[in-house]
């Protein structure tokens, strides 16, 4: 399954869904048990993708118990009463599909892409896993073994690994988003085997699933099949638990020095921003593909090119359903203070707040989300998502076919009044990563 | 029909939600769905250009890609060449500036890009216009500005430098030199010399020569019907002139009479790589193209493959080990690598001969033929989703000369294979006792147990054969210092020398980085790296202590730490020898970078080590090995109070992106020193 990476996260997120002119097609409707299904058909090419959407992210733990989420994202793979331990990847993988899965802070996403044929096969492997997973001692201790390598892999040993997990931790006082999703190896170690088996009660239920079926599929034996292996599964008796907590605005602005394993500094802001079903966040969106998106953007040209201060630079509107964060880093080209290199970035910022942008840029801008939105539907898996993430976080199915029309309400001054409004340097998170003594890291 | 029959089933169920389902069997699979390979449309323009255009009107894109059909060429003493076309071509044109072709670009969200052999764009459907307008600009109006030929050639160079000290670099380039010879066009390697070699002329002459539309295809992928691709490549590419274009041809690499084994000596190794590797013929095509695919996936073509279960799962060798065949036009190769543990070096090739012997001489089951199946299938399917696939498998017919509906029923084709189809491929394919079996480790502790696989023949970083290295019969380690010292100007000078400060600089990337080194024969040091003023890292090494601090944060050096400075913190630790109390060892005589060098290892009672390389002819010392922090190459050396002193380093560590060239901007020499040098 995919290693929950702080870049591959990021990069989920920055996939914006939905097109202009093509209209997605797609037919929906919800079984007793509550779980909600949309199919859509697409026989250009003779695969499908089956998706399971669970509506639970690391913002629905216990905050004793960080890492539930994405421990599960594991220890679904490991079988179920009928699918042998260790066989649910050999199963789909020999009949030659692939399969994969992620955790945010919001979501848990599972997804399998098979020969047109394999559908059947599909929707059993993803009832038996909402119906009667295993979780069981041996399951919880091995995936505890491989999410302890997980996180030493991607989070301890990877330069900037940690850059979402320290970010969030300042960025949120009282909102559940001040953990990352690979949360706490401690309270993995805590948690009893009743807590896992609670939380997979709790959350991996039909009511709080969304089943997403695309590609070469005929809409009525897919439907009969969904139904055929779905029905039985018992609708969640308790009630599910989600934060209901405001993220106080902040007023001043936290610094820090993290010293990591890197060779090269690096700067990092973050701003907090609205919900991600807000209207700002189109103009937020295309705010940030102005500042670094493309070899002609404002911060790639002047800041890499030019002043050759940074090596890289990157602002990534990390959008959450209850308001995420804006993050911006960037990388010092060699020999380069890091606050030499944020100067730098604040002059560019504040830019952009007293002036605004040019009639060319915006157009520029215009045209760049046109083409990122046409391509992010351009295959069934990403149509999938595209179409359960509308149904859950926007709450109507046809948003997938609307992003266009909310991108194209936003005005040049829009972009102008959300840099003001939102960039603010007073509520901001600062973070300077810095090397660790060489010797140290030996 | 029985469409009808699926139909009225599924309204069944639908009415019987509640039917249980047997979950103790897994569905079995539904019929093979049918593979529908859209068709491609082929014309071609008066002038040769051929134009293949697949349709797909599902997102409102389209994509051009030209592609030059030429055979592969011999660069000689500039090879490298074809290396710099296509981002000249992209570097600016008789009427754009770079910045302009990239903010045009940018601007209707497109990309363009180029190779010596293609040029590719793709955007939205309706900014084909401008599109078009900035791709043939390129095609036909390069201006091949000499300053981004500079820059390049810089770029080229350091990344040069950088693949010299890469083991898989320098395996690929060993692998290729052996497999194909230094006189066919996949065993050349571009050095120093040849890139150098590169002019603003030579790139021009080969873009006049080769980009002509009599030996290219334009493939155009998606939303574009007939006529209008008609009316298009007419309008843009049809006043592009057709020319003659050279053809070469080149002698069949053949096997190696039995198996031998190729070695690049990489002291500060702790891993080998290792490739078991064969020149195949094999073309796209060819009766045994798909059925070798089948082999591969089968012995080494994923995580379940036997490669990977022998040498990762069941003995824990390496991270990874993986196969390929891969089908050429001019010869194929078949190829199996892993990088492993210097320890296990011999029995890791162990398990590689025994995987490949296995597999032509035993076959393989009716199971993994089935998973393999299974999964290139899947694949296969899962590829058609990207229209650009449907192009590639219409630029393949024409250009292998495949059947029209090869890829139609490649499927079919794919699953009608047995096992004694697969088992017989693998023998005619596969020669097991004809391998090149290459290493790029650790030679003094692999070479001789690599002996037993073949004749272990010696290559150097560039894939050339190491040069014959001959030791003085009776050199000693001893020998090797007094002869260093001697050089530099004898031991009596080189003791006269008891403090030194040095200042350096070294520019990476337009960036000015200043060393300062202050040494002590008394055992102190200091040193201060800084840019601009700002000190990034400093450390300093007294008698019984020492601090390193890295922008700010500082930390005391203790114990093996501390040693390991100490015996680093010398000018000239070679004269106080006896003094300090270490201990010599001589290590052979290698190569570095061409030249033969005695290694010898300076040892203090502590434990702590020094390596050290000393030119075999001249007697100085060329280079410093320090597994942990990096290599130094002393080179320009001077006279400086009577002694000669190295007036350039070249700082090589796996932890800086490019070598650092630092010359000597300033010594003083025994200028007296005070606390505040030490702080």
């Amino acid at each position: 399954m995919k290693k929950l990476t702080v870049f591959g996260l990021l990069m989920a997120w920055m996939i914006i869904p939905a097109m202009a002119q093509k209209k997605i097609e797609f037919r929906e409707f919800t079984l007793d048990n509550g779980l909600h299904v949309i199919l859509h058909q697409d026989n250009s090419t003779p695969i499908v993708n089956t998706s399971v959407l669970y509506h639970v992210g690391s913002k629905n733990e216990n905050p004793e118990r960080t890492g539930f989420a994405h421990f599960f994202e594991h220890l679904m793979f490991e079988g179920s009463e009928n699918i042998e331990r260790g066989q649910y990847m050999n199963i789909i993988q020999g009949r030659g599909g692939t399969l994969n899965a992620f955790t945010s802070n919001d979501i848990t996403f599972y997804y399998q892409t098979v020969p047109s044929n394999e559908l059947e096969l599909t929707l059993y492997m993803e009832s038996e896993r909402m119906l009667h997973s295993k979780v069981d001692e041996t399951g919880v201790e091995t995936q505890r073994e491989v999410v302890k390598e997980e996180k030493r892999q991607s989070y301890d040993n990877r330069p900037y690994g940690s850059i979402l997990i320290e970010t969030l931790k300042r960025a949120y006082s009282e909102h559940p988003y001040q953990w990352a999703p690979i949360g706490s190896l401690d309270h993995l170690n805590a948690a009893t085997i009743e807590e896992f088996q609670d939380f997979y009660k709790q959350f991996y239920v039909p009511n709080n699933a969304t089943l997403v079926v695309a590609g070469d599929i005929d809409y009525a034996q897919a439907e009969s099949w969904v139904r055929e292996y779905f029905s039985e599964i018992p609708r969640g008796s308790g009630e599910i638990y989600r934060p209901n907590v405001t993220e106080p605005k902040k007023t001043e602005e936290i610094r820090d020095v993290i010293y990591d394993n890197i060779q090269i500094p690096a700067v990092i802001q973050a701003y907090n921003l609205p919900p991600r079903n807000h209207p700002d966040s189109y103009a937020l969106s295309m705010l940030s593909t102005y500042l670094t998106g493309g070899n002609s953007s404002l911060m790639t040209k002047e800041l890499v090119d030019k002043q050759q201060k940074a090596l890289a630079v990157a602002a990534i509107p990390l959008e959450l359903e209850d308001g995420g964060i804006f993050i911006m880093y960037g990388i010092t080209n060699m020999g380069v203070a890091p606050e030499d290199l944020e100067s730098e970035i604040d002059k560019l910022i504040a830019q952009v707040q007293s002036e605004g942008i040019s009639d060319r840029d915006f157009e520029k801008l215009q045209n760049i989300i046109e083409n990122n939105i046409v391509s992010g539907n351009s295959s069934v898996s990403g149509v999938a998502q595209n179409l359960a993430e509308a149904h859950v976080i926007f709450g109507d199915t046809n948003y997938i076919n609307q992003v266009m029309d909310y991108y194209s309400k936003v005005t040049q001054e829009d972009i102008k009044r959300v840099a003001n409004e939102y960039l603010n340097l007073d509520g901001r998170v600062v973070l300077y990563y810095l090397p660790k003594p060489q010797e140290t890291t030996e | 029909m029985k469409k009808l029959a699926i139909l009225l089933f599924a309204a069944l169920l639908v009415g019987n939600a509640w039917a249980q389902v047997d979950r103790s069997e897994l569905p079995a699979s539904g019929p093979a769905p049918e593979i529908n390979i859209g068709d491609a449309e082929m014309f071609t323009l008066e002038n040769g250009l051929k134009v293949i255009l697949v349709t797909n009107d599902k997102l409102p894109r389209v994509a051009f890609s030209l592609v030059l059909d030429r055979d592969p060429l011999m660069e000689g003493d500039k090879a490298g060449l074809t290396g710099f076309v296509g981002q000249m071509m992209t570097s600016g044109t008789e009427g754009r500036t770079k910045d302009q072709i990239d903010e045009e670009i940018d601007f209707i969200g497109a990309s363009l890009s180029a190779s010596s052999t293609s040029i590719f764009g793709s955007s939205l459907k309706k900014h084909q216009g401008k599109l078009l307008e900035l791709m043939t600009d390129v095609l036909y109006n390069p201006s091949f500005p000499e300053e981004e030929l500079e820059k390049l050639r810089k770029q080229t160079l350091t990344g040069l430098a950088t693949t010299k000290d890469d083991p898989n670099a320098i395996s690929s380039r060993l692998a290729s030199a052996m497999v194909y010879g230094k006189d066919h066009p996949y065993g050349e390697v571009e050095t120093e010399e040849t890139i150098k070699n590169i002019s603003v002329e030579d790139v021009k002459s080969y873009y006049e020569t080769f980009f002509k539309p009599n030996i290219a295809y334009l493939t155009i992928v998606g939303d574009m019907e007939l006529n209008e691709a008609k009316k298009i490549t007419e309008e843009y590419f049809a006043d592009w002139q057709a020319g003659d274009v050279p053809t070469f041809t080149y002698e069949k690499p053949s096997r190696t009479n039995e198996t031998v084994v190729g070695l690049v000596d990489r002291s500060s190794s702790v891993q080998t790589v290792i490739n078991v590797t064969q020149p195949v013929e094999l073309k796209v095509g060819d009766e045994d193209y798909i059925s070798s695919r089948l082999l591969n996936q089968i012995l080494g073509g994923g995580s379940s493959a036997r490669l990977f279960m022998n040498l990762r799962e069941d003995k824990g060798y390496t991270y990874g080990a993986y196969s390929s065949i891969s089908p050429d036009r001019l010869i194929g190769r078949f190829n199996a690598s892993g990088s492993v543990r210097t320890e296990v070096t011999d029995s890791a090739v162990v398990e590689f001969l025994y995987e490949i012997n296995k597999i032509v001489e035993e076959g393989v089951t009716a199971e993994e033929l089935e998973k393999a199946k299974a999964n290139l299938s899947g694949s296969f399917g899962r590829s058609l989703e990207s229209p650009s696939t449907i192009a590639s498998f219409a630029l393949n017919i024409e250009r292998y000369g495949l059947p029209k509906d090869y890829y139609k029923n490649y499927l079919q084709e794919l699953n009608s294979y047995t096992v004694s189809d697969i088992n017989q491929t693998a023998k005619e394919l596969i020669d097991p006792s004809k391998l090149y079996i290459t290493a790029v480790g650790n030679g003094s502790e692999i070479q001789e147990k690599l002996a037993q696989f073949g004749e272990v023949m010696l290559y150097d970083n560039m894939g050339f054969p190491a040069k014959e290295l001959t030791a003085d019969a009776d050199m000693t380690a001893e020998k090797v210092i007094s002869n260093y010292l001697e050089a530099i100007g004898g031991k009596d000078k080189a003791q006269t020398i008891e403090t030194a400060k040095f200042t350096m600089n070294a520019e990476v990337m337009g960036t000015v980085l200043t060393m300062a080194m202050t040494y002590d024969a008394n055992g102190r040091y200091a040193q201060k790296t800084s840019v601009g003023g700002n000190v990034m890292q400093s450390s300093v090494i007294l008698k019984d202590s020492g601090k390193i601090s890295v922008q700010g944060q500082s930390m005391e050096l203790t114990g093996a730490q501390l040693e390991e400075a100490k015996i680093n913190s010398y000018l000239i630790p070679e004269a106080w020898i006896s003094d300090l109390g270490y201990s010599l060892s001589l290590d052979g005589l290698k190569d570095v970078d061409g030249t033969p060098a005695y290694k010898v290892v300076i040892s203090a009672p502590s434990g702590a080590k020094l390596i050290n390389y000393y030119d075999q002819s001249t007697g100085l010392k060329i280079k410093n090995e320090n597994p942990a922090s990096g290599d130094t190459f002393y080179s320009d050396y001077q006279e400086k109070n009577g002694v000669l002193i190295p007036m350039t380093w070249t700082i090589k560590s796996p932890m800086i992106p490019v070598p650092l060239e630092a010359k000597v901007a300033e010594v003083t020499i025994n200028e007296e020193l005070t606390e505040s040098d030490f702080q």
